[in-house]
């Protein structure tokens, strides 16, 4: 460790009369693996993040400009939705013609932005249930947070704005889970999203002192030894639907140990110098927004985690936007009918978003990594699972990627797929560059052509 | 819609056994003529071009069923058939050939006669409940009840995932890492508050002496007492107990004064005397006293002053008097177990503690070997810290993060029954409880059900917890959910629109409705008059935006919270939850009053009989065609889309007869400057002039609302969906009711005593995914 670096102690103590985030520059511009941490020099690690809007988008102003018939450059001036991101236009490629199939009716009827969510990452037909026996898919950063999440302190983090809807009824007999939830560990366990910047920041890098910590962590371990006890009566006598529910809680028990097990053999995130905690949930949403992609890149940065999902809204949001003057509830809007003054407050809401992405971006872009930066390193995919919010159509879906992977993406262009190719392919060709080969899951076919 | 059914060889099985053979082939066959005699004509003349195998719109194929075998899984769907028949939805408008008056209540009476009989011939099947995790709420109120803590100690933990409209339902609640992090932290926060280890530093208030009376002393040097020798002052005691006064007082004098004396009174009383111990100095003067909650008086009295005292050398200063207490600082949970403990010592004591808490948590009596594992803890803990105190904690610590605790599991106490036999008292005791009060039962149940007879006490013990406060909690947990009132919290109503509206508002209008709601179980009305009734409540400010008076006083003398008094309405349209400001606002979007919203809450959440959800992939209401005129000029443009038209028509008149509120439930007469037009016609030719007529309309209508409502209680209480199965008990509960008013408790009564409540299916019940026909 670099002598200049601040304790954990300077650090936390500080943090009574913290602001809140952003940190800034005073975040250390070099992540743990350049910061010559490791005792061998390694390449630094691939991460994947996965960023969802929700209610489609107004698709001209996403992508006006565009020849969509051919693989070309980026144009020098971008689709207007896109025009944010143009500090990072090297960083990123528009991909079109990717299709949510498993988000289309076939055969069980509305429904739309329930099946959207769900379907998204995981290229899965959700069971259309309001609560009994649900069902999805496994989704694709999780089966990359299955498979690398024993190398770093927590195999995945999942963010979002909004906790999962707290209203009664949701879209067309869908429960609330499939809308609110694009994380699923198993097809019929969804990974809530934390919405709390402190909280998900106490999670990164936990509270209090080192040996506060320690204290915590050998007592959590005797916690968890002790339940184990309780859980294996519980199970004997249970039926299936109550086993599954249990075998969730025991999923977590282990997990908690594996990482108190990390913790405890030194492996643990070195948090830069100066980070102030956030404090809880900002009211201003662009404020929220911008904490949780600050929390996503430290999360990166530190090699906490190297996969994440980011819900920007549940699918289907009613949100209104005054502070951009867009006064009526986005879902309503969505239902534009080509009505010029609606698609503009769409567009309106779209660019808030795309804004907020490009601070993520340039986030990323401004942390020094070995040869390049964190944003070189990662694979970012922004998009949604509907189309136009007026036909609620699942194919020609936006999407965006950003990123290098590593030397394996070539960015900067548009890249045109035939229509009605799988968006799962895209996932199987990202879950390749995290060395996890011979995926097949949802609706794939196959990898997915021409990225690098 | 035709599939196997699933259950062919259990029924078959029953069928055998209950019923000689013979006449179970007869009854079959009678009963195929019965469907081909009765039902099957009218569909053929009426239904089947559209509803048959090869078009089957509305994913609806009448033609392919042949016989009532069906009738029972698919109750669900003749009930829609006959509902939609009934109401004139179906056949559609346009269609030209009709069935006549007579003809639909000939159908109405076979259909109800067959279906009645596949009620009655069906075997009682009470569902299966998957074991459920508490909710957030629940977690709060079970650690109120369980640990003597308040607080919103899972304010952290991840959102609840609703189903079928309510956070409680088993197979949504689940639990991921971040549940079990947060339990457990949540938890050793719990144990250590509820048993701390090291004794608290004592609750304090205090009172500047300048601020004490009387006014108009010198202030130099804080020499308070100058010119009279004695102060006054109000102070408030939070709760009964033993309390100390202290104050720091200044001492100045000459070698040869007298020690100086002062007296503590309290509320005219002297609580205490203290004599100094030298001329100059600083002394702390304590006395103790008990005092009752509330505010007391207190004087600080120099008992020997000089007889000069302004400019004296002999004086007494000071700047605070300090009320510390009570001096028991012991939490109620310490308080307990000294009770139960007594003068018991070691491993007899970690055992008294360990089984009484436990059993407790876990809601049944603790186990030997849970006993013996938790005791363990407790006495290793105990070593460890020299304290029983952290023993306890230590084992608290660890219940709170077990699967026993954190689920709710229901143990079959006969696996290998094959028919349906009641759950055990334990856990019919903690259905009751977290059905009716959000938290664990209570020590009557526990005791009721150590006896073994709850389950024969069970409406009595209802009825009891109906008139406890905690049943309060149905009106949080059940009626705003099954309202929809969540909503409320996240609707943004344009601030240029309705400028009137702001956060007061906001939480004034969710209240009155809660207090509304409440008045329903505490007074046990009817529940016809949650949809209309001529009182609601109002603090200020929502009074001033009803344009009511605020009452003097509340109507009925009761203790009012947070300002809100009870007021009996003016005649008019207001009155009952539909022309409540909460459920207008919850309603209506951002910037305008949305009646096919208004239109569909009341079909869904008041009828229980929602309409189908829009045909995929066609845009929802608004303007997939350049629409102009009025709201209602628009959107009857709009409907004559068919494909719209059918669920519309009725969804947008009900919805349009509450126009004369806005997107925040003030009273309109106007809208984009013009009139507004309330009127409406159902499809079944009802017609109404407003809001009034339409609640008349409704109340009618008293049969689809009581079963709504009572299906509702019953997804709540079991926490899962109300499967077909469930149709019986929701019909016995239904006319039960309606036998007199539909007060509340009736229908939670009836819930509290259905088959689906009090059993679990046996092992010829086959465990198996929801028997609903597929939604389609």
């Amino acid at each position: 460790m670099k002598t200049d670096t601040l304790s954990r102690r300077t650090i936390l103590k500080g943090m009574g009369v913290a602001l809140s985030l952003p940190w800034l520059e005073a975040m250390g511009l070099q992540t743990s693996w350049a910061a010559g941490n490791t005792p061998v020099k390694q390449a630094a690690p691939n991460r994947m993040a996965f960023l969802y809007v929700p209610n489609g988008v107004n698709m001209d102003g996403w992508r006006g400009g565009i020849n969509l018939k051919a693989d070309a450059p980026l144009p020098s001036k971008l689709p207007p939705i896109l025009q944010p991101l143009n500090n990072v236009r090297a960083s990123i490629s528009l991909l079109t013609g990717l299709a949510a199939d498993k988000a289309r009716s076939h055969g069980d009827g509305g429904g739309d932005h329930a099946r959207a969510m769900s379907a998204f990452l995981t290229g899965a037909q959700p069971r259309k249930t309001d609560g009994a026996n649900i069902r999805s898919g496994v989704s694709a950063d999780q089966i990359a947070a299955a498979r690398l999440g024993d190398r770093t302190r927590l195999a995945s983090l999942e963010v979002g704005t909004e906790a999962s809807k707290l209203a009664g009824g949701c879209d067309s007999g869908y429960s609330c889970i499939y809308q609110s939830n694009m994380s699923w560990r198993s097809a019929t366990q969804p990974m809530p999203k934390e919405v709390n910047p402190k909280m998900i920041f106490e999670r990164l890098f936990g509270s209090g002192t080192d040996l506060e910590r320690v204290r915590r962590d050998a007592q959590r371990k005797s916690v968890l030894d002790a339940v184990r006890d309780d859980f294996r009566e519980l199970n004997v006598r249970l039926g299936a639907d109550d086993q599954r529910k249990l075998d969730e809680y025991f999923t977590a028990v282990r997990e908690l140990e594996l990482r108190i097990q990390k913790t405890a053999t030194g492996n643990q995130p070195k948090l830069p110098a100066n980070i102030l905690a956030p404090k809880g949930i900002p009211e201003s949403y662009a404020e929220h927004l911008r904490q949780l992609a600050d929390l996503v890149v430290l999360a990166f940065q530190t090699d906490t985690t190297r996969v994440s999902t980011f819900v920007m809204a549940n699918e289907g949001s009613n949100r209104a936007y005054p502070f951009i003057n867009v006064r009526e509830g986005h879902h309503n809007l969505s239902h534009h009918g080509n009505d010029t003054q609606k698609l503009a407050k769409i567009q309106d809401i779209n660019l808030f978003h795309t804004a907020q992405l490009a601070y993520f971006l340039e986030k990323l872009q401004s942390v020094k990594e070995g040869d390049g930066t964190l944003l070189d390193h990662s694979m970012i995919v922004y998009g949604s699972g509907n189309g136009d919010g007026n036909r609620h159509n699942h194919d020609d879906l936006p999407i965006l990627l950003a990123g290098r992977g590593c030397g394996t993406i070539r960015p900067g262009r548009h890249i045109a797929y035939e229509q009605q190719t799988p968006l799962n392919n895209l996932w199987v060709s990202l879950l390749n560059r995290m060395d996890i080969r011979d995926v097949q899951f949802g609706d794939s076919t196959g990898e997915l052509k021409k990225l690098a | 819609m035709q599939r196997m059914p699933p259950h062919g060889a259990g029924v078959r099985f029953w069928l055998v056994r209950i019923v000689p053979v013979l006449a179970c082939l007869c009854g079959i066959v009678a009963w195929a003529q019965d469907y081909q005699k009765d039902v099957a004509p009218f569909l053929q003349k009426y239904c089947t071009e559209c509803h048959d195998q090869e078009s089957a719109k509305g994913h609806l194929d009448l033609d392919s069923i042949k016989d009532d075998t069906r009738m029972f899984k698919d109750q669900r769907m003749w009930r829609d058939v006959l509902n939609q028949v009934v109401a004139g939805e179906m056949p559609p408008a346009k269609k030209k050939v009709r069935p006549s008056q007579g003809e639909i209540e000939q159908l109405q009476a076979n259909i109800r006669r067959l279906l009645g009989r596949a009620i009655a011939g069906a075997k009682v099947d009470p569902g299966s409940v998957t074991i459920r995790r508490l909710n957030r709420v629940e977690y709060n109120n079970t650690i109120r009840d369980l640990c003597y803590l308040e607080g919103n100690f899972a304010a952290d933990f991840p959102a609840d995932d609703t189903g079928y409209g309510f956070d409680n339902i088993g197979d949504v609640l689940s639990f991921s890492p971040i549940h079990l992090e947060r339990f457990i932290a949540v938890g050793e926060q719990v144990a250590a508050k509820a048993m701390p280890s090291q004794p608290p530093e004592l609750d304090g208030t205090g009172l500047a002496m300048i601020e004490m009376l009387p006014r108009g002393r010198r202030e130099e040097q804080q020499r308070y007492f100058d010119p009279t020798p004695s102060l006054t002052g109000s102070m408030e005691a939070p709760r009964d107990g033993e309390y100390i006064v202290s104050v720091s007082l200044r001492s100045t004098g000459t070698t040869g004064d007298p020690l100086a004396q002062v007296a503590v009174v309290v509320d005219g009383v002297e609580a205490g005397k203290y004599v100094f111990k030298s001329i100059r100095k600083s002394e702390v003067v304590e006395v103790k006293v008990p005092l009752k909650q509330g505010r007391h008086e207190f004087t600080l009295k120099w008992l020997n002053p000089p007889a000069n005292i302004t400019g004296n050398k002999r004086s007494l200063s000071g700047l605070r008097l300090r009320l510390l207490g009570p001096t028991d600082t012991r939490t109620e949970m310490q308080r307990r177990l000294a009770v139960l403990v007594g003068d018991k010592k070691g491993e007899l004591r970690a055992r008294l503690i360990a089984n009484w808490f436990v059993s407790r948590a876990f809601r049944r009596p603790a186990t030997p070997a849970e006993l013996q594992r938790y005791v363990k803890a407790f006495t290793a803990a105990e070593q460890a810290a020299g304290s029983w105190e952290a023993g306890a904690q230590a084992m608290i610590r660890l219940v709170l993060s077990s699967p026993k605790f954190i689920f709710r599991a229901e143990q079959d106490e006969k696996p290998t029954a094959t028919e349906p036999h009641p759950i055990s008292e334990f856990a019919l005791a903690s259905r009751l409880s977290y059905f009716l009060w959000g938290s664990m039962p209570d020590e009557e149940l526990f005791n009721l059900a150590y006896a073994g007879k709850l389950s024969t006490n069970l409406a009595a013990q209802a009825r009891r917890m109906l008139q406890d406060a905690r049943s309060q909690f149905l009106v949080q947990g059940f009626a705003l959910q099954w309202l929809q009132l969540r909503q409320l919290s996240i609707v943004s109503p344009d601030p240029k629109m309705y400028e009137s509206f702001n956060e007061t508002l906001r939480t004034a209008m969710s209240k009155e409705t809660e207090f509304f709601l409440a008045e329903i179980v505490r007074e046990d009305r009817s529940v016809l008059e949650i949809i209309d009734a001529n009182f609601t409540y109002v603090n200020r400010p929502l009074a001033e935006f009803y344009g009511l008076n605020y009452p003097a006083q509340d109507a009925a003398r009761r203790r009012e919270e947070g300002g809100f008094r009870r007021v009996t309405l003016p005649p008019g349209e207001r009155g009952g939850v539909l022309t409540q400001a909460s459920i207008l606002t919850a309603t209506s979007n951002p910037d305008r009053t949305s009646p096919v919203k208004r239109g569909k809450w009341i079909l869904e959440q008041i009828l229980g009989t929602p309409p189908p959800p829009a045909p995929a992939e066609v845009p929802s209401l608004e303007g997939q065609h350049a629409l102009h005129g009025t709201l209602r000029e628009r959107m009857e443009q709009h409907r004559k889309d068919p494909a719209c038209a059918s669920c519309h028509t009725r969804m947008d008149a009900i919805g349009f007869a509450l126009e004369r509120f806005d997107g925040i439930g003030r009273a309109r007469t106007m809208d984009e400057g013009k009139p507004i037009d309330t009127s409406g016609k159902l499809p079944d030719g009802r017609k109404f002039a407003g809001a009034a007529e339409l609640k008349q309309i409704l109340k009618a209508d008293k049969e689809r609302f009581v079963a709504n409502l009572t299906a509702k209680l019953l997804t709540y209480g079991l926490g899962r969906g109300v499967e077909y199965y469930d149709g019986p008990a929701i019909d016995r509960i239904t006319a039960e009711a309606l036998k007199g008013e539909p007060r509340f408790s009736t229908l939670v009564l009836g819930v509290v005593l259905s088959d689906p409540f009090r059993l679990r299916r046996g092992t010829s019940q086959v465990e198996s995914v929801s028997e609903m026909p597929k939604k389609k």
